[in-house]
C-alpha cells in the first residue's frame, strides 16, 4: 500500500493545494504554501503524506473550527509572503488581533494545537492586557469563569504546618471564636426564625457561653435540635446564596476594589453544621486540628473572619446588651469603665423582617493585597 | 447552568503562557484569584514574589506556595527605623528566610532587601546555594561585612547586580574584598557601593570595569579620588549612571580637562551622584552632559545656588532632582523655568538641627516648581515656613501629584501668613490630588487636618504623621475614611484607645500601623491583641515590661501589622506581643 501511495503522492505534491478537515466534519481545499506555515500541518503532509485528496484530508485538532481555521489561514496567508518588513508585519497583527475575546480565545486554542508559535505568541499577548488591571470578578465575567474557590482557598491557608506552635495558637485562638460566633448566631437565629424555637433561659445560655462544664445535658439537648434544624439552615442558604449573587453583582457593578459603605451591610451569614462539631470540642482546648472535617473547617474559618471583620466592641458588653434589648441592632462602643463615648452606627438598622435579612448576607470580596499577596476580605468599614 | 468559560480547551501551558505576559503583582494576585484552575497555575508560575512585611508571612508559607520563585523581595523594620525610633536589635533578621530558601529554591536569582538585618553567614549561604544569582540589592540594611561581599563576588558567577544603597557595612578588608572577584568573571551590569567607609582597591576596581563590558551603573563611594576618576570612567564609557567620590581635590587644570574628556566620553551617561565635598571650581567638567542628564542627586553636595543655578539651566530634560538646600528659592526658580520635564523634587535641609534659616529656602521655591513643571508627580520638602495660601496655589497647580511630603522643620508650625492651622492647605492638598497616595504632614495641625484626609484621601496608600491633631477623632477620620490606607506612621499624636479598637478590623486591611509616643494604654494593646488573631500588636518599650505597670499606662511604642504567620518568635527583650496564651511565647 505504501509504495503505490507514494508513486501516486509524489506527482501529487507538486499541486498547490491540500486538503483539510475540520472539527465539524466538513472539509476544505487550502492552498498548500499557505497551510504549510502551520507546523503541524506542515508535518502531516510531509511526514505522514496526508492531506493530497479529500480521502485523506488532514483531519486537524477538536479545537480548529472551520472559522477560526479561516482566521488562521488568513494570517498565514499575510505572514507566509516573504518579502514584508517587520513594521508590515507588526501593524498587520495588530489590526489582526482586534476581535472579542471569545474569539481571541478560540484563537489562541486552535493556534497552539496547531503549534503556530507566533500566533500563539500574538493571541497570549492580546488576553495578558485583556487581563491586566482587572480584579478578579471583572476576570471571571470576562471568561465566564466559575467562582469556586472557597472562601477558605481565597485566604491563605493555615493548615499544614499544625506542629508550628504558632500555629497551634492561632488553632486555640480560632476556636474560642468560633464558639463564641456560633452562640450569637444561634441567638440571632432564635429571634429570627420562629419555627426553631430555643427553649433555654437567658442563665443556660450565658453559662453555655463561659464554657460551664457543669451543664453537659443542657449541651447534649441542644446538640439535638440543632442536627433537625441543619437541614433546613442548609436549603435556606442554598437559597439566600443565589439571591446574594445577583446583589453582590450591583454592589460590585458600583464599585469592586473599593468597599462602598452602603452596599457593604452586615447581615447575618446563615451559619449550621458548626454545633455538632463543638459539641464534642467543647471543653478541649487542645489541638484542635485532630478529628474536624475540612469541610466545616472551612465554614468555621469563614465565620472567624467575620467576626473579626466585624469586631468593634468588647465581646462581653454586645452580648449583654444583644440579650437584653432583643430588637435594638444600633450598637453601641462602650470603654472599659461603661461609658459610652462616640455612637458608631455600626450597622444600619435592620428591617425586623426575616426575608430581607436572608438576602442581605454577607458579602466578602477578596483582594489580594499588592504587599504580601496574602488575601483578606474587604472590611466592613463604620460608617463614619 | 453556568456557561462553558472561553478558555475551557486551553491547556495548562497555554494559561501559563498568557500568565508569563503578566508581571505585576496586583495582576499575578488578580488572576490567582479568579479560580481554582487559575489559582494553581498561576501559583506554579510566579516567579517573582514581594513581602512588604517580612513578619506578615513565613518563608515556609512562601515556599509551599510559589515553588518556582525565582526573584524575592523583602522588607523589615518599619519606616520610622530611619529616623531611629526603632531602636537596635527590634527584629527584621532575614536568616530564616535564607535558610529556608537555600534548600527549596536552587534556582532562586534576585533577593532584594530593606531594613533587614543580614550576617556573613547568609551572604554566604547566599553566594553557595544559589548556582544562577544574579542581583543582590541591600537597603538601608546592617550586620554584615565587606567578608560577606567577599563571598559574594568569589561565588556568584552570574551576578549582575550588587547594590548596597545606604546599607551599614562593616569595613573589615580594607577593599580587598573586590579582588575576590574572579578573573573570569565578566557579567556585572550594576555596582553601589557609596556607603562603605574605607577605601576600595582601586586596581581591582579598574580591572573589575576592564572586563565588564555591559556595566551600566557604578556608584562610587566617597574614598575614591576625583584624579582617579577618569581613569575609572574610560574603562566603562558605556556607563548609564554614575555615581562619583569625592568631587574635590588640587586645583589643577590637567586634572580638570581629564575629567572633562571622561565624562564626554560617556555618550550614555543619563544620570549622576555623589559628589561629596565639591569644589565648585571642577563643577563646569559635567556641562558638556548636562543636556542629556535624566536623573541628579546631589544631597551630599555642598553647593551654593548660583552654581547651581548655572548646573541646572543646562540640564532641560531633567526628570528627577535631589538637592540641599542651599538651592533656595531663586535656584528653583531657575529649575521651574528650565526642567520643564521634572516629575520629582526632593530638597533635603543642611542644617536641620539648627534653630534659624541658614538658606533663602521658603515655601515660594515649591510654588514656583508646581506652576512650572506639568508634570511633577514626586515632592518632599523640607522648609522653615509654609503658609495655607501656598498650598492652596500648589494643590490647584498640581493635581497630579502622588507623593507629597512637607516637612517643615520645626514641629507645630503655623501658617507663617496668618498664624492659623495648616489644615486648610493640606486639605487643598488632599482634596484636588486625587490621585495622592502618600502624604506626609507638618506644621500645626488639628483634627481637621484628618477630616479632610479621611474624606478626600481616597487613594492614599501612605501616610506620615508627627506633632498633630486634638483628639481621639483626628485617627479615627483616618483609619475610617481612608479606604486604600496600607501604612499608617504616628509619632506624638495625642491618639487614644478608642479609634484602634473602634477600628480594629480595618486593621486587618493594612499592612502596618505605628503609633510612637501617643496616648494609646497597654490594656488596649492587649484587647486588640486578644481579639484580633492576624494582627501581630507589639508593644516597644524600653523602662521595662508594660505588666510592671497599670494597665492605662500609655505604651513608649506600638507596631501592630497584620500577618498569617502568628506572633514571631525573635522578639529581643524590649518588645512584648499582645496575645491570648503568653504562656505561649518562646523566650
Amino acid at each position: 500500500m505504501a509504495e503505490i501511495d507514494m508513486a501516486v503522492i509524489k506527482p501529487e505534491m507538486m499541486k498547490p493545494y491540500i486538503w483539510l478537515e475540520t472539527s465539524d466534519g466538513s472539509i476544505q481545499q487550502v492552498e498548500q504554501e499557505i497551510a504549510m506555515y502551520c507546523p503541524l500541518i506542515c508535518q502531516e503532509i510531509i511526514q505522514k503524506g496526508m492531506g493530497s485528496s479529500k480521502n485523506c484530508a488532514i483531519c486537524l485538532p477538536q479545537r480548529v473550527s472551520p472559522s477560526t481555521l479561516s482566521l488562521i489561514l488568513d494570517y498565514c496567508r499575510f505572514h507566509q509572503v516573504p518579502g514584508r518588513s517587520n513594521k508590515e508585519r507588526k501593524s498587520y497583527d495588530e489590526r489582526f488581533i482586534r476581535m472579542d475575546t471569545k474569539r481571541l480565545c478560540e484563537l489562541t486554542s486552535a493556534a497552539d494545537s496547531l503549534q503556530l508559535k507566533p500566533l500563539v505568541d500574538l493571541t497570549s499577548r492580546a488576553l495578558a492586557r485583556i487581563i491586566e488591571g482587572k480584579s478578579p470578578e471583572e476576570i471571571r465575567e470576562i471568561f465566564h469563569l466559575p467562582d469556586d474557590l472557597t472562601e477558605e482557598e481565597k485566604l491563605e491557608p493555615l493548615k499544614n504546618t499544625t506542629d508550628d506552635p504558632r500555629i497551634r495558637l492561632l488553632n486555640r485562638l480560632y476556636a474560642k471564636k468560633r464558639k463564641e460566633l456560633k452562640e450569637r448566631e444561634r441567638l440571632k437565629n432564635v429571634e429570627v426564625e420562629e419555627e426553631h424555637v430555643d427553649k433555654r433561659s437567658v442563665d443556660d445560655l450565658l453559662s453555655f457561653i463561659n464554657g460551664n462544664d457543669e451543664d453537659p445535658k443542657g449541651i447534649k439537648t441542644s446538640k439535638n435540635k440543632k442536627k433537625n434544624r441543619r437541614k433546613k439552615e442548609q436549603q435556606q442558604k442554598n437559597s439566600s446564596l443565589k439571591e446574594t449573587s445577583e446583589v453582590n453583582k450591583e454592589v460590585n457593578g458600583q464599585n469592586i476594589r473599593h468597599p462602598n459603605s452602603e452596599a457593604d451591610r452586615i447581615a447575618e451569614t446563615s451559619i449550621s453544621n458548626t454545633e455538632d462539631v463543638f459539641a464534642h470540642k467543647e471543653f478541649d482546648d487542645g489541638d484542635i486540628d485532630d478529628g474536624i472535617d475540612p469541610a466545616l473547617k472551612e465554614k468555621i474559618d469563614r465565620e472567624v473572619e467575620d467576626f473579626a471583620r466585624r469586631l468593634n466592641s468588647d465581646w462581653p458588653e454586645r452580648m449583654q446588651e444583644l440579650l437584653s434589648t432583643g430588637q435594638e441592632r444600633k450598637t453601641m462602643l462602650f470603654t472599659p469603665n461603661g461609658n459610652s463615648f462616640i455612637r458608631f452606627d455600626l450597622k444600619a438598622p435592620l428591617p425586623d423582617n426575616g426575608l430581607e435579612r436572608r438576602q442581605r448576607i454577607v458579602s466578602l470580596d477578596y483582594e489580594a493585597d499588592p504587599d504580601t499577596y496574602i488575601t483578606f476580605p474587604f472590611p466592613v468599614i463604620p460608617l463614619a | 447552568m453556568q456557561k462553558m468559560s472561553y478558555t475551557f480547551s486551553f491547556p495548562e501551558e497555554v494559561l501559563e503562557h498568557v500568565f508569563s505576559f503578566i508581571e505585576g503583582e496586583r495582576d499575578r494576585n488578580a488572576i490567582s484569584l479568579v479560580c481554582k484552575s487559575w489559582y494553581e497555575i498561576e501559583r506554579w508560575c510566579r516567579r517573582k514574589v514581594f513581602v512588604g512585611n517580612c513578619y506578615a508571612v513565613s518563608p515556609v508559607m512562601v515556599i509551599k506556595r510559589f515553588p518556582e520563585v525565582r526573584s524575592i523581595a523583602l522588607k523589615g523594620k518599619p519606616h520610622f527605623a530611619d529616623f531611629n525610633l526603632v531602636p537596635e536589635g527590634w527584629g527584621g533578621y532575614v536568616c530564616p528566610w535564607i535558610a529556608a530558601m537555600a534548600c527549596a529554591f536552587p534556582w532562586l536569582e534576585e533577593i532584594r532587601l530593606k531594613r533587614m538585618v543580614i550576617t556573613d553567614d547568609s551572604l554566604e549561604l547566599i553566594a553557595k546555594s544559589f548556582k544562577n544569582f544574579k542581583v543582590l540589592v541591600l537597603t538601608s540594611c546592617e550586620g554584615f561585612t565587606t567578608d560577606g561581599l567577599a563571598a559574594i563576588a568569589a561565588n556568584c558567577r552570574n551576578l549582575k547586580e550588587l547594590d548596597l544603597q545606604e546599607s551599614e557595612v562593616d569595613d573589615l578588608s580594607s577593599g580587598h574584598w573586590l579582588s575576590h572577584f574572579p578573573d573570569s568573571y565578566t557579567s556585572l551590569v550594576s555596582l553601589n557601593i557609596s556607603c562603605l567607609g574605607n577605601e576600595v582597591s582601586l586596581s581591582a576596581l579598574e580591572r573589575l570595569l576592564g572586563r565588564c563590558p555591559n556595566l551600566q551603573t557604578l556608584r562610587l563611594n566617597r574614598a575614591v579620588p576625583l584624579d582617579r576618576l577618569p581613569n575609572l570612567l574610560s574603562r566603562c564609557p558605556q556607563l548609564v549612571e554614575l555615581g562619583t567620590g569625592v568631587y574635590s581635590t588640587e586645583m589643577r587644570p590637567e586634572v580638570f580637562s581629564n575629567l572633562e574628556a571622561a565624562f564626554s566620553g560617556c555618550k550614555q551617561l543619563k544620570s549622576l551622584s555623589g559628589f561629596w565635598d565639591v569644589l565648585p571650581s571642577y563643577l563646569p567638567a559635567v556641562y558638556p552632559i548636562c543636556s542629556r542628564l535624566t536623573s541628579l542627586n546631589l544631597s551630599y553636595a555642598i553647593i551654593q545656588s548660583s552654581d547651581l543655578i548655572k548646573l541646572i539651566s543646562q540640564c532641560p530634560n531633567l526628570l528627577r532632582l535631589w538637592v540641599l538646600d542651599y538651592i533656595e528659592d531663586a535656584g528653583l526658580y531657575t529649575l521651574a523655568a528650565s526642567c520643564k520635564d521634572l516629575r520629582e523634587l526632593r530638597v533635603f535641609p543642611s542644617d536641620p538641627f539648627g534653630l534659624e534659616p541658614n538658606v533663602a529656602l521658603t515655601e515660594k521655591g515649591l510654588v514656583s516648581v508646581s506652576e512650572g513643571c506639568p508634570k511633577l508627580q514626586s515632592v518632599l520638602y523640607f522648609c522653615r515656613q509654609m503658609s495655607n495660601a501656598a498650598l492652596h496655589t500648589i494643590a490647584r497647580n498640581r493635581p497630579n501629584l502622588t507623593r507629597f511630603r512637607l516637612c517643615i522643620i520645626e514641629p507645630r508650625t503655623p501658617d507663617y501668613l496668618t498664624l492659623d492651622p495648616l489644615d486648610s492647605g493640606f486639605g487643598a492638598i488632599v482634596e484636588h490630588c486625587k490621585d495622592l497616595q502618600r502624604l506626609s504632614l507638618s506644621g500645626l495641625l488639628t483634627d481637621r487636618v484628618f477630616e479632610y484626609i479621611g474624606t478626600y484621601g481616597k487613594k492614599l496608600e501612605m501616610l506620615s504623621v508627627a506633632f498633630a491633631g486634638d483628639s481621639d477623632l483626628g485617627l479615627h477620620h483616618v483609619l475610617s475614611g481612608c479606604d486604600n490606607l496600607r501604612k499608617l506612621e504616628i509619632r506624638d499624636c495625642p491618639f487614644g484607645d478608642k479609634p484602634l479598637l473602634a477600628n480594629a478590623a480595618k486593621l486587618e486591611t493594612m499592612r502596618s500601623l505605628w503609633m510612637s509616643t501617643c496616648s494609646v494604654s497597654y490594656g488596649a494593646c492587649k484587647r486588640l491583641g486578644q481579639k484580633m488573631p492576624r494582627l501581630n500588636v507589639e508593644v516597644i518599650d524600653e523602662r521595662g515590661p508594660p505588666d510592671s505597670r497599670p494597665d492605662n499606662c500609655p505604651v513608649e511604642k506600638l507596631y501592630i501589622y497584620r500577618t498569617i504567620a502568628g506572633p514571631r518568635l525573635d522578639m529581643p527583650g524590649f518588645v512584648w506581643t499582645m496575645e491570648d496564651d503568653s504562656s505561649l511565647r518562646i523566650e
